[in-house]
């Protein structure tokens, strides 16, 4: 049937402007903005009741207090009061900030070699050196978070190793529940996040610049520094947004491998939400961390653009 | 509207952009607009919402004899947790509460009395652990049916643990092993062990110099912790390995790795253990009221019983259970036929409010922060 009615209407289709569409049909053919926000609406009504919604519910909350089981809805900003004055919570979210940076810088550090490599000296079969590359995300994150619990663990890989070889004779207490266990896990997990877009920042690169560069007597590293590294900079600023905004919050890799010192703001939101039943006191404290991580983020996004519009 | 074959028009070549993106949009609207289908129960079993530890086959036998399979289990690290979580919403059909929530519990109006008409197994369940604070509901029946009983204290490494003098809860405080102890990280258990450490009594343990003196004696023990932790797993895998030398436990830990064959030891503590009687408590939306008797009864059974006193070292909460295990066995394992005799000699939980109980948990938070 569908066969049968192709013709007449992809005839139609060829030339739909002439036909006649009623007003509303020729105001939506016209108005090229107008067509890009319903192509868009699916996705921004989903945003608006995924994003939007509950972000309005924990704001409200967070001008709210809990008393006992029942919450008590007058506004108030004892919350935010409490946050500032107590010093646990800026601590927790200094310490954050400073694990979840450090494992952001470490990742950058590692991972650039690793995409550098497979742009530039790998020809045959990139892609699935991409995919080996991604393995990491083939198991799930919990599994990964125990993975290293393991490596890291007082009879672990790592310290039986250095046993066996002589180098310790007891072992390192350091490696697991402390703030470097977090870090080297975080590092690990989001690998990927820091390989992908460095890798196409690399890739892009138009290979004459560095031929010209080379003819104009830059020797390989100064040619890396004036020409690979500023251009590969979008991909890197990509892969430091990307794998710092989701790490500040994490809780569940300080929550198995931090130890007493290696709490972040995560876990105390969770517990806030959980056992200490403060909801109100926890939502304010995901809304502090927000207001955080939006301030990094726009100075790395303004600091880049500064630096960007004094090289040009 | 003109139906169109999009495919034939794709293949052909001959679909206009504009055509492509009205379908775009009409694909986008209608995904929207789709309802959703009612989101359905994960499976037909009834769900068990409880300690981890407790979610294995070996104590659901009878349910699985008479139903096929165990039912749905889902855990939680700590009872307050549950509670807060169940006030939020969540639907199960059993939980597994403690004598010291039992009020609270009862008073968040979350739960059903148990019909124990509908419990085999109720005639040979010990009454002094029904007759318990807050546990009676209109017309003679419990709102919790008491199942395990049993301590937290300390179990060490005796091969590595050097005790001066006579065990006690000291030996967690023991600065020559610090960073090399361990602690249960819900203040449901580690607060109250710490008030028995700073000579609380439980009858005083809401006062303000009870808070003060306990929450210092917990901020005193912080610096020698290695982990904080509701998975007892962890705790017992560090034991095993030497990277704990002592560590605050429930019953089964010691009498897991003594299976094992690890040298550890369950401590008598001077001060007396903590003890306490947890139970089971039906939730008011069950949605399988009748399957949730049967995990009652089923936990009730002397099957259960035995696999609670030999494999985890808990007591249990009907009385033939017992009949199978010599006296030097129970003594062995810190239990006794009589439940009274070991509840009583070790300090018994209490009821609070739930005023302290929030306290409790914030401040615990807080020490455990390092603050």
């Amino acid at each position: 049937m569908a066969d049968i009615a192709e013709p007449a209407q992809a005839q139609q289709a060829a030339r739909p402007a002439r036909r006649g569409r009623g007003a509303n049909g020729r105001l939506f053919y016209r108005h090229e903005r107008l067509r890009g926000y319903g192509l868009l609406m699916p996705a921004l009504l989903f945003m608006a009741a995924g994003i939007l919604i509950p972000f309005g519910i924990l704001v409200t909350m967070s001008f709210w207090t809990q008393t006992g089981f029942d919450i008590d809805t007058s506004f108030t900003l004892d919350n935010y009061a409490k946050a500032f004055e107590q010093p646990v919570y800026q601590t927790l979210i200094l310490r954050s900030l400073y694990m979840s940076g450090a494992a952001t810088v470490a990742t950058v550090l590692l991972c650039y070699p690793i995409a550098y490599f497979v742009a530039f000296h790998v020809h045959r079969g990139k892609m699935l050196w991409l995919i080996l590359l991604t393995l990491p995300f083939w198991t799930s994150y919990l599994l990964r978070v125990f993975a290293w619990k393991t490596v890291l663990g007082y009879n672990g890989v790592i310290n039986s190793a250095l046993m066996s070889v002589g180098l310790i004779d007891q072992p390192l207490e350091f490696l697991l529940y402390s703030q470097s266990a977090v870090i080297i896990t975080l590092a690990h997990a989001w690998a990927p996040f820091a390989i992908l877009p460095i890798y196409v920042s690399l890739e892009k690169i138009d290979r004459s610049l560095l031929e010209a560069a080379t003819d104009l007597g830059d020797g390989p590293w100064r040619r890396f520094l004036r020409v690979t590294l500023p251009l590969s900079a979008p991909g890197i600023i990509a892969a430091t947004l990307l794998i710092f905004i989701p790490t500040v919050g994490d809780y569940i890799t300080p929550a198995l491998l931090g130890g007493p010192d290696g709490v972040m703001i995560g876990n105390m939101i969770q517990m806030q939400f959980g056992r200490i039943n403060d909801w109100p006191m926890g939502a304010t404290l995901a809304i502090i961390m927000m207001i955080c991580v939006a301030i990094v983020a726009l100075t790395v996004i303004v600091g880049t653009s500064r630096l960007k519009a004094r090289a040009s | 509207m003109d139906v169109i074959d999009h495919l034939a028009a794709v293949r052909r070549g001959r679909l206009s952009r504009r055509a492509f993106t009205r379908t775009l949009l009409a694909a986008g609207v209608a995904t929207v607009a789709m309802p959703l289908r009612p989101a359905r129960a994960q499976s037909d079993g009834a769900t068990f919402f409880t300690w981890g530890g407790y979610d294995i086959p070996e104590l659901f036998v009878p349910y699985a004899e008479k139903h096929g399979a165990p039912p749905n289990f889902t855990t939680f690290g700590g009872s307050e947790e549950a509670l807060t979580k169940m006030r939020a919403g969540f639907v199960v059909d059993v939980s597994h509460p403690c004598n010291q929530g039992l009020p609270r519990w009862v008073a968040s109006g979350l739960f059903q009395p148990i019909d124990t008409a509908k419990l085999s197994n109720w005639g040979d369940v010990m009454p002094e652990l029904i007759d318990l604070p807050g546990n009676e509901a209109e017309g003679g029946l419990p709102w919790m049916a008491p199942f395990d009983w049993g301590q937290t204290s300390v179990t060490y490494r005796t091969d590595i643990f050097e005790v001066e003098g006579e065990e006690s809860w000291d030996m967690l405080w023991d600065d020559r092993y610090s960073g090399r102890l361990g602690s249960l990280a819900s203040a449901g258990d580690a607060w109250w062990c710490a008030a028995i450490k700073a000579g609380v009594d439980f009858a005083d343990i809401a006062t303000e110099d009870g808070f003060q003196a306990t929450a210092a004696a917990l901020r005193e023990q912080r610096p020698h912790i290695r982990v904080y932790t509701d998975d007892t797993t962890t705790l017992e895998q560090a034991l095993a390995s030497g990277e704990l030398a002592a560590a605050m436990t429930w019953n089964s830990s010691a009498v897991l790795l003594q299976a094992d064959g690890v040298p550890v030891k369950f401590a008598k503590p001077r001060e007396g253990a903590l003890t306490w009687v947890c139970g089971l408590m039906i939730h008011k939306d069950a949605p399988h009221p009748e399957l949730a008797h049967d995990i009652i009864d089923s936990l009730l059974s002397v099957e259960s019983g035995h696999f609670m006193i030999e494999d985890y070292g808990y007591g249990h909460s009907n009385m033939r259970s017992f009949d199978k295990f010599s006296e030097e066995t129970l003594t062995g394992l810190g239990l006794s036929k009589n439940p009274l005799e070991i509840l009583q000699a070790g300090h018994f939980q209490t009821p609070q409010t739930q005023e302290f109980e929030t306290r409790i948990n914030e401040e615990f938070e807080m020490i455990k922060a390092g603050f």
